[in-house]
């Protein structure tokens, strides 16, 4: 049996697309012959332990100069999906409009990855650990489905399916001003626990943004929960539980009860079900434990 | 005094290959290619246990590129390895143990027309039964593994009237202990070139930690003579007892014969993992007790230990426990029983360590547990039951006299890190409040820690010999001559400073060579933490011969009196004023013959029968302080403080980096590694899962305090310290953490579960 030596061996071939039309037209011809790459840290993993083949055809979405930068734009940071983590991580305008996010992707895999791996591939991943930072930010993601631009909510897009080809082209994180005359304070908190402390693949992830009076009244208040092969999402029981109130302990042991409800983890070998819910409510409910005025300098 | 780059003055040496490797131009054996090479793969058993029914490798060899396919059936000589027990099947011819066993191999033009060769052998095969624990293997009605069934090895030991110690103790503690798989995970995986030379010799470019073992293990298989095979082996990319055993040579030795050309093989990551060795998991269970004040009057143990499906040194492994289970304590009576099965896991095999983690994890739990009952400081406890210096060793036999025992107790008792733990403890039993910064209620600091007594040398029985060789090259280069490999150890840097230091010599009148079977004298093993300790014995043996000749050479050739001269830096001086008379260079050149010597002997071993038992001992106490978040159960190393009583220090640097580096694979060992298996399948298959600790991990203080006094008159030098580092963390840890959160850890890594508690604003 003579097997055709060129056919065995031959690479997939890389395309580099000059704008979106471009892409999203190969990407229609093609069909499941092509996939779209950004940093392929991710896709490298797959291909590499065989629970995806390598296609024949990969379309290079760095060769597309729109898609990178962060930019602020009509009371939102716009964040193209092609900028790496690294970029994320040290950019002053998250640092200002959204640390929370600049925590979220110092959490993710180690400084070589971070170095090739976009924000729109941890996002398009779904179960990426920068997806419950931005749905605590309430981050609207732009998509390009070849003919018109699709907006959702990344809350939305992480509990949907989609099957038309589309491509993201912008994260959005809004951001209100400063209002000088309020006394609200914001706050923030990321948790991200794996196995080991650094370049780990995540547990559980949890995400915190809010707002609160000085006595503590929570004004503002969203909080995600994702980690490993959980799909993220908000933990909408214990926001309503909590939004209004000055969370004393019998609250905070209410919102425990929620979290620990309402989260659904995946598992896997490494933790179990109900580590990962104790995990994740106790994150929760440390975090506001924290920002509350009498315990901040403890927490 | 602690022992780092500031208290160590001139003698903090840039180590000769560390350059090179830094800057990644040293290449190693698996960066080598040659013209004309071919790329060999290994296709492995798909199942952990199955029959094989065929194996067809006709469609293979018939792909284009492809060069040689091999089964069993090409094997000239012994299909089987194994150091000391050789069952290992180069090929199966009928039957697969395990997940990693090889059924075939193929040598191709590249790697992946290789690889592709793999998918084309056609094997059938019927699938057996999986044994997936030992326990499980030793039940009767088991599928036996092995025509002698499936226990590996059985040791036992007693003294003393076990029922009579027991009915006397006032506290008796029982517990089942449990430990990893841990891989080695050196950097540089598993691999080689193999070139067939002109003359109809082989070479063998490939890492192992005893070259002439290779050798002869190779020429078994092979069926040729030891003297047609040179073993290149050094320098190496990480081994701690990974790459002792034979891997690919067998593969690539015969690929290359068959094909009549250069073959390389590297494992990737995942094959690694799939094929290489692990530690043993040890299941240890011990009822342990004392009198009223403490003092040890009975000891049972029991370790059922997992060898996989071959031996390799498994049964070596689990003498080593026995010993060390007893370890640096005296029992009024002891009895251990131990056994080790083969089952269809992973392989496991030699770890540094060897034995000796997962028995001083056991032991010294029981001590803290122990205390804990007797309500005594625990480190007072081990006091009462330290073994004296006069006494035997761990077996009743006799061994090499130290006070290190007694060193390394009182060094953790004066360290910086247990007073503060002594004053801490002052404090909070006054104080209703802890001291220092407010920390969250969910962080919870406790400190531990750990005696280890661990014995070097491959113990009475095995043969262990020692040795070098040092000559006066032509060039005027001084050659230290030994059968040791380079892994990253430091062994280079180590020769070169003895040489400089015992014979004042200077690192540019140096060349060592080192792991190289053609040139090299048989100098023993680079394991079982000897190989520093034989090179300093060789050196004080070859002194006074080397630098007699070279001497007496001098002094003929400069028609001087004998005693006027010294060999020291850049040559031959004089011994008054110490002008240089005559360079290294000029006096090879004149030498009327080669100016060498060389000595040959054994690692020195225990008057007593039992095998693997231990003459000389290196000792340790390790303390540490830990951090408990108990929202996720998380443990933190914050601290940790190492004393260690193993003779003087040869190379400061090299030293540190020993301690520091078995430390951190105890971490892992500890906190996150396990080679996970579900009926014989790695669930952990790469480095994403299989997690070893990172820079993250190993923050905090780290503090080495070397005890270099030996008794006077001792005539062994250095001890090893290759392995100690990596044994007394583990329990060390899990003593704080119970200091810390009142929970026993007594199973390896430690389960975030076990100590995660449900937050309460109480």
């Amino acid at each position: 049996m003579a097997l055709n030596q060129e056919e065995l061996l031959r690479s997939p071939a890389v395309w580099q697309p000059r704008s979106i039309e471009e892409a999203i037209g190969m990407k229609e011809e093609w069909g499941s012959a092509a996939v779209y790459t950004a940093g392929s840290t991710l896709l490298r993993t797959q291909w590499e332990a065989g629970t995806a083949a390598m296609p024949r055809h990969l379309i290079d979405l760095g060769s597309i100069a729109s898609l990178s930068g962060i930019r602020e734009e009509e009371g939102a940071i716009a964040i193209g999906p092609m900028t790496t983590l690294t970029d994320c991580r040290s950019s002053g305008l998250l640092a200002e409009h959204a640390p929370l996010l600049v925590d979220a992707v110092r959490n993710i895999a180690g400084w070589s990855v971070r170095n090739l791996a976009t924000l729109g591939g941890n996002v398009v991943y779904r179960v990426g650990d920068a997806v419950p930072a931005l749905i605590a930010l309430n981050a609207k993601l732009e998509w390009h489905d070849g003919s018109r631009l699709l907006f959702e909510s990344a809350e939305e897009w992480a509990s949907s399916s989609y099957a038309v080809p589309r491509l993201l082209t912008s994260i959005r994180i809004p951001c209100e001003e400063d209002d000088p005359t309020s006394n609200t304070k914001r706050f923030f908190a990321f948790h991200k626990v794996g196995r080991r402390e650094a370049f780990t693949p995540s547990l559980v992830t949890v995400a915190i943004q809010g707002e609160a009076e000085e006595d503590g009244t929570l004004t503002k208040l969203r909080i995600a929960a994702g980690g490993g092969q959980t799909t993220p999402v908000r933990m909408t029981r214990a926001e309503e539980l909590l939004l209004g109130a000055k969370p004393d302990g019998a609250g905070l042991q209410q919102a425990f009860e929620a979290v620990l409800e309402q989260y659904e983890p995946r598992t896997d070998p490494f933790a179990t079900d109900l580590y990962r819910k104790r995990t994740a409510a106790n994150l929760v409910v440390a975090a506001l434990w924290s920002q509350s005025p009498s315990n901040a300098s403890k927490g | 005094m602690l022992l780092n780059r500031r208290t160590s003055g001139d003698r903090w040496r840039i180590r000769p290959d560390g350059p090179g490797k830094v800057t990644g131009q040293m290449p190693y054996l698996t960066d080598m290619s040659a013209p004309g090479m071919l790329h060999g793969a290994v296709l492995r058993s798909p199942y952990p246990h199955a029959r094989i029914v065929s194996i067809s490798t006709e469609k293979a060899l018939a792909l284009t590129g492809v060069r040689a396919v091999l089964t069993y059936a090409d094997v000239p000589g012994l299909n089987r390895f194994g150091i000391a027990h050789p069952d290992h099947p180069v090929f199966c011819e009928d039957r697969t143990r395990f997940i990693g066993d090889a059924v075939a191999a193929a040598a191709a033009d590249s790697i992946a027309l290789a690889t592709e060769a793999l998918k084309l052998i056609e094997v059938e095969y019927e699938v057996l039964p999986v044994v997936d624990d030992p326990e499980a293997a030793l039940a009767e009605g088991a599928p036996q593994l092995h025509e002698q069934g499936n226990v590996q090895h059985r040791n036992d030991y007693r003294h003393g009237d076990l029922e009579a110690g027991f009915a006397a103790c006032a506290h008796i503690v029982e517990e089942i202990y449990q430990t990893p798989r841990q891989m080695h995970t050196y950097m540089e995986t598993e691999g080689g070139l193999f070139i067939p030379e002109e003359n109809g010799r082989l070479t063998v470019y490939s890492p192992t930690q005893h070259g002439f073992m290779d050798r002869m293990q190779l020429a078994r298989i092979l069926d040729r003579p030891e003297t047609d095979i040179r073993i290149v082996s050094s320098p190496i990319g990480g081994s701690f007892g990974g790459k002792d055993e034979l891997n690919v040579q067998p593969y690539g030795a015969l690929l290359a014969l068959a094909t009549g050309r250069p073959v390389k093989l590297h494992h990737s990551r995942w094959e690694s993992v799939r094929a290489g060795l692990k530690r043993h998991p040890m299941k240890i269970t011990m009822k342990t007790g004392t009198d009223a004040e403490g003092k040890l009057l009975a000891h049972r143990v029991r370790i059922v230990s997992d060898a996989g499906p071959y031996s390799t040194l498994s049964a070596e492994v689990l003498n080593f426990a026995v010993e060390h289970v007893l370890g640096p304590y005296r029992f009024g009576a002891a009895e251990v029983t131990s056994v080790c099965a083969f089952t269809n896991n992973g392989m496991s095999g030699e770890f540094r360590g060897f034995g000796g983690n997962q028995a001083v994890f056991a032991m010294e739990g029981q001590l803290d547990r122990l205390a804990e009952k007797l309500g005594m400081d625990p480190w007072r406890l081990r006091e009462i039951n330290l073994r004296k210096p006069e006494d035997p060793g761990p077996l009743g036999q006799p061994i090499s006299r130290t006070d290190g025992v007694r060193q390394v107790w009182e060094a953790l008792g004066d360290s910086r890190l247990w007073r503060e733990r002594e004053s801490l403890k002052a404090i909070s039993a006054e104080a209703s409040a802890p001291p220092g910064l407010p920390v969250p209620p969910w962080i919870k600091i406790g400190y531990g820690a750990a005696f280890v007594m661990h014995g070097a040398g491959l113990g009475v029985g095995i043969p262990d010999p020692a040795g070098g060789r040092l000559r006066l090259a032509k060039d005027g280069k001084i050659e230290a001559v030994f059968g040791y490999e380079e892994f990253g150890q430091g062994l280079i840097a180590s020769l070169e400073q003895m040489l400089i230091e015992q014979y004042g010599f200077a690192a540019d009148d140096l060349r060592i060579v080192i792991g190289d079977s053609d040139v090299v004298p048989d100098s023993g093993s680079s394991t079982a933490s000897r190989a520093t300790s034989m090179m300093w014995q060789s050196l004080r043996r070859l002194r006074a011969p080397f630098k007699g000749k070279l001497r007496a050479e001098a002094a003929r050739i400069l028609g001087r009196p004998a005693e006027s001269l010294k060999p020291l830096n850049g040559g031959v001086r004089d011994i008054e004023s110490g002008e240089l008379l005559l360079t290294y260079e000029e006096l090879a050149n004149q030498a009327e013959e080669e100016i060498a010597a060389e000595t040959s002997f054994f690692y020195p071993t225990s008057p007593v029968e039992r095998v693997g038992s231990h003459f000389m001992y290196s000792y340790s106490s390790v303390a540490v302080k830990v951090e408990v978040n108990t929202l996720t159960g998380r443990v933190r190393l914050l601290d940790q403080y190492h004393a260690v009583a193993a003779g003087p220090v040869v190379n400061p640097q090299g030293y540190l980096g020993q301690i520091e580096g078995g430390s951190g694979m105890a971490l892992g060992f500890t906190i996150t590694e396990d080679a996970v298996m579900d009926k014989g399948i790695y669930l952990t298959r790469n480095l994403d899962t299989y997690l070893i600790p990172t820079i993250a991990e190993l923050k905090g203080t780290f503090e080495v305090e070397p005890i270099e006094k030996l008794p006077e008159g001792d005539e062994y030098g250095p001890r090893g310290i290759g392995e100690l580092g990596s044994v007394g963390l583990a329990p060390a840890i899990a003593q704080a953490i119970f200091d810390a959160a009142g929970k026993r850890v007594a199973k390896l890594p430690v389960d975030p579960q076990l100590l995660q508690e449900r937050i309460s604003f109480d």
